[in-house]
């Protein structure tokens, strides 16, 4: 099913340099099942998106091609420049520039919470020791827990260790910083800590894809809200906009059924 | 099967490629069910074998060192001392062979074999003569691809009985509980003497030798039979041996010599002819004491002579020294003082000499003379 | 308890000599042999190269094994040239003089066995598992076949075919000491265990740790040696160790190609005459130095277990 990437046109090149992300004609399949169907899609460098729609409506694996955790079959996704390719130093440059939180954290239990902001940056920005520790802490200091740096990941709390996921990307100073359901796992009385987090740095300036059914995040600091169903962008617009005046009917379903509880 | 196809001629050696499948019937024995699978694939693998040919002699030579295969511990034919060497009545025919070939009885590695592998490494080359307690048979001669050397102790299944049973002769023994190891010749041979005797028995049947022991210590059974040389490691082994005695009557043959590899025929010579050496070194009352002094005062006895080395040339013949005998002789002793040191009356094994008698005294030991 | 200690004959040079002397065990037997158990037939002049290869095993496995050691980042580094220093101690040549490997026995033959097994059969099975799992189909297909190949023979006869039908292959005159090819054997067999064993660490692994892993740019070596590998491996340590020990007690089965270790030291000792009938004796000490040797690996497997739990430590 792969395509051969076509060269890059001149268009496209001067695009690149305008987006963090652009996405073009993205088709992918899961055997038969048409997961992403013609997706387009640029995100500006700084932008803040916020994506939503139903389970299953392909939204977190929309997120996951821009890293390359899923393939795309079809059509062209340009990160940062540069165009994903089967080629894996290419893959793991992107994923260098693009930080990802989990909905599930995926902290490294044997490692201490400092370990694992560190661990990247030594092994794949070759940093030393004592500056890879310095930025670590800089960082859990920006998510507030310095002190539980040199606990192990299974004695914090949920909120905890989503704080510390954001604090891992961070240390990596990505460009890009993709969030998958960041909240979802967590239970209520913790969402505001990590939510607080996400929304002190969005004000910094990074671009941020965030899969999310937070409202009140996504009309603090999204500049777009995009709403997929079944594999495809329904509807695209401004937070204000998009929760007060849906144009779509199964937007406006979406929205009742998640504003209604 | 069997078809020879000389490869390449050389420095003494051949390689001799053998189409052999019969080496897969005793690995199969050897490594149970579970692996015959396993085994087909290697026998086909391994259906031409590549074996060492007509240079022994001159490989033993070059190495400085006879590869002796003997049993890696059985009572009185081998067994490790305390200090590293081995001792028995099959390591002293190993150190006759590598006196009689290399001067002297210390140049021998040996290579400890179980009873499973022992064939397999003779052929794969591993050893240049088998010593160890091995049953001449003819599948074992043709089909195992076997040179045996003369015999040098007949065995049999003999009875051990307790003292106080009373009983003096197997003949007496009707109506007796006999343990015995169960899928051997050895119960076949109970049976067909307890029939042929029309005697009643018994019979209570053990895995090995050991759980045999524990059967007949606990006098779950009143009579054991095995070989007899076991049969007296076993009593040697047991709390009070005086209390237990093995009866005279031998009941099957088990004829034990030495081996080498099918193909060598003047190692073959070699090692029948030191075998013959030291069984006639007894006949002529030649020790180890008086072998040097007789070799250096040869006397007017022709046979003895040639023996010595001091008239003709036998060992040229062979390819040896002319004082391959004595130095067999010098380095372990005649047959009689092999046995007596190992297996005789002075051991714990205490066996008679029995049928391992000289001719001249009512035994078997009758080798063909050294002319 | 009497007959063990107190009833016992610790001196004399045979069975009747100790039965003359007290009624209970009669432990002269090993008195007399341990050299032998210890050192099979090596050479009595070259011994002192044992004991220095069993010294510097123990100063090996000190930093290895336990964490807080003085100056352990230096001392592994040392350790990784014991293998070569080790073998060429047992072996000899250049400069000390050769002792042929046929020479081998007793305790030391099974800590040679054992200790090479133990040493080669971790990297080897992780290779395999990984292997196994890889997505190049020749890498899979390969691991898969070594792996159900070895564990679907029995290591019988795998030393079996080391002893005997190896020779066959080679040329006469071309010798590949015995040792050697057991010790490759040995090796290859715990390695396939050692693949599943890892193998089933590895699935336990989630899936977001992979993720978590590549989301960061790391290599996949990186990433299986920094982050899938150590969570692995702790999950196995249980079957690892086991699998070390079932190696371990393996090496008894050397027996069966003319190799003593020390149960077969005993066995050979048992059918010297003047020692026969000693079997409970013999066997016991045989059993207490494999018991004492397994139940160490054991309780270090406890305690390396409670050292890396890091999971539930709320």
């Amino acid at each position: 099913m792969t395509q051969k990437p076509e060269p890059m046109n001149e268009e496209t090149k001067s695009a690149a340099e305008n987006y963090a992300v652009i996405m073009r004609d993205v088709h992918k399949w899961y055997g038969k099942f048409h997961v992403l169907k013609n997706i387009n899609l640029n995100v500006g460098v700084g932008e803040k998106i916020v994506v939503c729609g139903p389970s299953g409506s392909g939204k977190s694996t929309l997120i996951r091609c821009i890293n390359r955790l899923e393939e795309h079959q079809q059509g062209e996704i340009i990160v940062e420049g540069i165009e994903l390719s089967h080629d894996i130093k290419n893959i793991e440059s992107i994923r260098r520039e693009v930080g990802m939180v989990f909905q599930h954290f995926n902290l490294f239990p044997h490692l201490t919470v400092l370990e694992n902001c560190t661990l990247a940056p030594i092994w794949v920005r070759k940093m030393p020791l004592a500056e890879a520790n310095a930025v670590a802490m800089k960082y859990l200091e920006r998510v507030k827990i310095p002190e539980q740096a040199n606990k192990y990941p299974g004695q914090l709390s949920g909120g905890q260790q989503q704080r510390v996921a954001i604090a891992r990307s961070l240390c990596m100073k990505p460009r890009i910083l993709l969030f998958d359901e960041p909240t979802s796992a967590l239970d209520p009385e913790m969402i505001k800590e990590v939510l607080d987090v996400m929304i002190q740095l969005a004000s910094e300036g990074i671009t941020m894809i965030c899969v999310t059914h937070e409202m009140g995040f996504a009309r603090t600091v999204g500049d777009r809200v995009i709403f997929m169903d079944n594999g495809e962008i329904i509807e695209e617009n401004n937070p204000d906009d998009f929760f007060l005046n849906p144009q779509h009917e199964r937007t406006k379903l979406f929205l009742s059924q998640i504003l209604d509880h | 099967m069997g078809n020879t196809v000389v490869l390449h001629k050389g420095g003494g050696k051949n390689l001799i490629l053998s189409l052999n499948s019969r080496r897969f019937v005793l690995l199969k024995k050897i490594a149970g069910m579970r692996a015959t699978k396993f085994l087909a694939i290697i026998a086909v693998l391994f259906s031409f074998t590549v074996v060492a040919g007509a240079g022994t002699l001159e490989d033993v030579k070059a190495r400085g060192k006879l590869n002796c295969i003997i049993s890696s511990g059985l009572a009185g034919f081998a067994s490790p001392d305390g200090k590293g060497g081995w001792q028995g009545f099959d390591v002293d025919f190993c150190r006759a062979v590598a006196a009689a070939v290399l001067g002297s009885g210390d140049k021998v590695n040996f290579v400890p074999s179980t009873n499973r592998t022992r064939f397999a490494q003779l052929n794969a080359g591993e050893g240049d003569i088998l010593f160890r307690n091995t049953t001449e048979t003819l599948s074992r001669d043709a089909d195992l691809k076997l040179t045996f050397l003369p015999i040098n102790y007949y065995d049999g299944q003999g009875f051990l009985v307790p003292r106080d049973l009373g009983v003096t002769s197997a003949t007496q023994l009707a109506g007796a509980s006999v343990c015995v190891q169960v899928g051997t010749t050895t119960e076949l041979n109970l049976a067909d003497y307890f029939r042929f005797n029309k005697m009643d028995y018994e019979h209570l049947n053990t895995g090995t030798n050991a759980e045999s022991i524990i059967m007949y210590e606990s006098k779950r059974c009143n009579v054991y039979t095995t070989d007899a040389s076991a049969l007296a490691s076993t009593r040697a082994a047991l709390k009070k041996p005086s209390d237990h005695v093995i009866l005279p009557e031998i009941i099957s043959k088990e004829p034990l010599g030495g081996a080498v590899r099918h193909g060598d025929d003047r190692w073959a010579d070699i090692g029948k002819w030191v075998v013959n050496a030291l069984i006639i070194a007894e006949e002529m009352g030649i020790t180890q004491k008086n072998v040097k002094e007789l070799a250096k005062k040869p006397g007017n006895n022709p046979s003895m002579n040639r023996f010595l080395g001091t008239e003709g040339s036998m060992g040229e013949m062979l390819g040896l020294d002319k004082d391959w005998a004595v130095n067999a002789v010098s380095a372990v002793g005649n047959y009689g003082e092999i046995f007596e040191r190992h297996l005789g009356f002075n051991t714990p094994l205490a066996l008679p000499r029995g049928l391992n008698a000289s001719w001249k005294s009512g035994g078997l030991l009758y080798a063909a003379p050294i002319r | 308890m009497d007959w063990l200690f107190l009833d016992a004959a610790f001196t004399g040079g045979s069975r009747d000599e100790c039965s003359a002397k007290a009624g209970g065990a009669c432990w002269a037997v090993i008195g007399e042999r341990l050299n032998l158990f210890t050192y099979g037939f090596y050479p009595a002049a070259e011994r002192w190269r044992v004991n220095l290869s069993f010294v510097l095993l123990i100063f090996t496995l000190i930093p290895i094994l336990f964490e807080k050691v003085p100056y352990r980042k230096y001392a592994l580094h040392i350790a990784v040239a014991f293998p070569f220093v080790t073998a060429w101690l047992l072996v000899g040549g250049l400069g000390l003089t050769p002792v042929e490997t046929d020479q081998f026995g007793g305790f030391m033959l099974t800590l040679v066995i054992g200790i090479t097994g133990i040493g080669f059969s971790l990297p080897i099975g992780i290779l395999l598992a990984l292997g196994r799992q890889s997505r190049l189909r020749a890498i899979q297909i390969f691991s898969i076949g070594f792996i159900e190949f070895i564990r679907g023979v029995p290591l019988i006869t795998l030393l079996f075919v080391a002893s005997t039908m190896l020779n066959y292959f080679l040329p006469p005159g071309v010798t590949f000491d015995l040792l050697l090819r057991v010790l490759i054997m040995v090796t290859l067999f715990a390695s396939a265990y050692m693949a599943e064993v890892i193998r089933g660490g590895l699935q336990a692994i989630p899936k977001g740790q992979f993720e978590a892993a590549d989301s960061m740019g790391l290599h996949y070596w990186s990433a299986m040696r920094l982050i899938v590998l150590p969570q692995a491996m702790k999950i196995s340590i249980p079957g690892i160790v086991n699998t070390f020990i079932g190696l371990y007690k393996d090496t008894t089965l050397v027996i069966i190609i003319g190799l003593l270790d020390p149960l077969g030291i005993g066995r050979a000792s048992l059918a010297d005459t003047r020692w026969t009938g000693l079997s409970t004796e013999v066997y016991l000490f045989v059993a207490i130095f494999f018991f004492i040797s397994c139940f160490g690996m054991a309780r270090y497997s406890q305690h390396l277990e409670n050292k890396l739990e890091t999971e539930h430590k709320r």
